[in-house]
């Protein structure tokens, strides 16, 4: 057994910032606090969120553990419990309780999730730009033109009428198309999953791996402009 | 945040709205997108011996990705194609005031600036040269 390994030895789920007690200097054995000195240690701000909340880089959660995992760690750091420490324990137990939290917003939406991802895997994304959607930017201009059109009439109008239900029309299917779009990430999140479970790296695996960053990312862009429409043409027919 | 009065009198009197065909001639095409935000930027300029003579924009986005579209077309009108490679992103942050948030706005417009002027190079450059 290999005893030199960084996790084989001790209980953490969490890189911690050093190695050492701030505190006391001893070696860190304990969960998130020293052993030796019963103080909190801080959490490495390197980690990234998956880590951070114990879970492995992967584009489907279990939200119950998610939120069980949340629970813990906000009692372990919560600065309530924190008041009569000392001012360096407290700083701590600020630090690692906002890095919690926007660690925990972040992963519970899948959507936030897997704009998360893509970015911390940007390096390898970063070639592979993708080319603006002109049909839908188009539709997106046409759209806007059709509701300036339909601000600017009297609602109670015939033309106010025929506008409002055309609009009415246009949101349905771009809902519809948002929901589609969503159905298709949520194959590609299974797939990279999958892909990540196999734990394979050679060219075949990587091709396979840029295809779906790749996928992901034009797909969230484009997601994000059928929302950005959606939510507009909402605000006007309501 | 209050934006400045020149973003707001951009948005409130944007200059030249609109759009040309896409396959006139001369007519460059600049299509680009902030999907972080969901900003759709279209900017076109109409080319005639080098200089561009018209240009027009259609924005959907927020107060300041419209004023530096709208700024855009106004500092393209009457520049040559090499004249206009050369508006940057910082030129149009200094004159509408942009704050820091609102950085990305003005890129956007230059990437569409960039666009349109490619987009024109490419259909020039696929002209029969007796054409010109």
């Amino acid at each position: 057994m290999d005893h030199h390994h960084t996790h084989g030895t001790n209980s953490r789920e969490l890189q911690m910032a050093r190695s050492m007690c701030w505190h006391c200097q001893s070696e860190v054995s304990g969960e998130y606090f020293c052993e030796r000195c019963v103080k909190v240690q801080p959490v490495s701000k390197d980690l990234d969120y998956f880590t951070c909340m114990g879970f492995p880089r992967r584009l489907t959660i279990d939200l119950r553990q998610l939120e069980t995992k949340f629970y813990e760690l906000s009692r372990a750091f919560h600065p309530d419990f924190f008041q009569n420490k000392s001012e360096e324990e407290q700083t701590i137990s600020l630090g690692n309780s906002a890095m919690l939290n926007t660690a925990y917003r972040m992963l519970r939406d899948p959507i936030q999730r897997a704009e998360y991802l893509l970015d911390l895997e940007a390096g390898a994304v970063k070639e592979i730009r993708t080319s603006p959607p002109a049909d839908l930017f188009e539709e997106i201009l046409e759209l806007q033109d059709t509701l300036d059109e339909y601000r600017a009439t009297d609602r109670t109008s015939e033309t106010g009428r025929q506008l409002r239900t055309k609009l009415l029309a246009e949101q349905h299917t771009l809902e519809q198309r948002k929901r589609s779009m969503e159905t298709q990430l949520q194959q590609l999140f299974t797939d990279w999953d999958a892909l990540q479970d196999r734990g394979e790296a050679n060219s075949q695996t990587r091709v396979e791996r840029d295809r779906l960053l790749k996928q992901m990312r034009e797909i969230l862009s484009n997601r994000a402009y059928v929302k950005n429409i959606v939510n507009d043409l909402v605000a006007t027919i309501a | 945040m209050a934006y400045s009065d020149k973003v707001v009198d951009h948005f409130n009197n944007p200059r030249n709205m609109g759009s040309f065909k896409k396959d006139e001639d001369g007519v460059g095409t600049g299509m680009v997108g902030a999907p972080e935000c969901g900003d759709v930027m279209k900017l076109q300029i109409k080319v005639q011996n080098d200089t561009i003579v018209d240009a027009k924009f259609k924005t959907f986005g927020c107060g300041s990705a419209i004023a530096s579209s709208s700024l855009a077309t106004e500092w393209l009108k009457g520049k040559t194609i090499e004249e206009a490679q050369k508006i940057k992103n910082t030129d149009i942050v200094q004159e509408l005031n942009l704050p820091p948030v609102k950085i990305h706005c003005s890129v956007l417009a230059e990437d569409a600036i960039k666009a349109a002027l490619a987009d024109y190079q490419k259909k020039a450059d696929g002209q029969p040269a007796d054409a010109k």
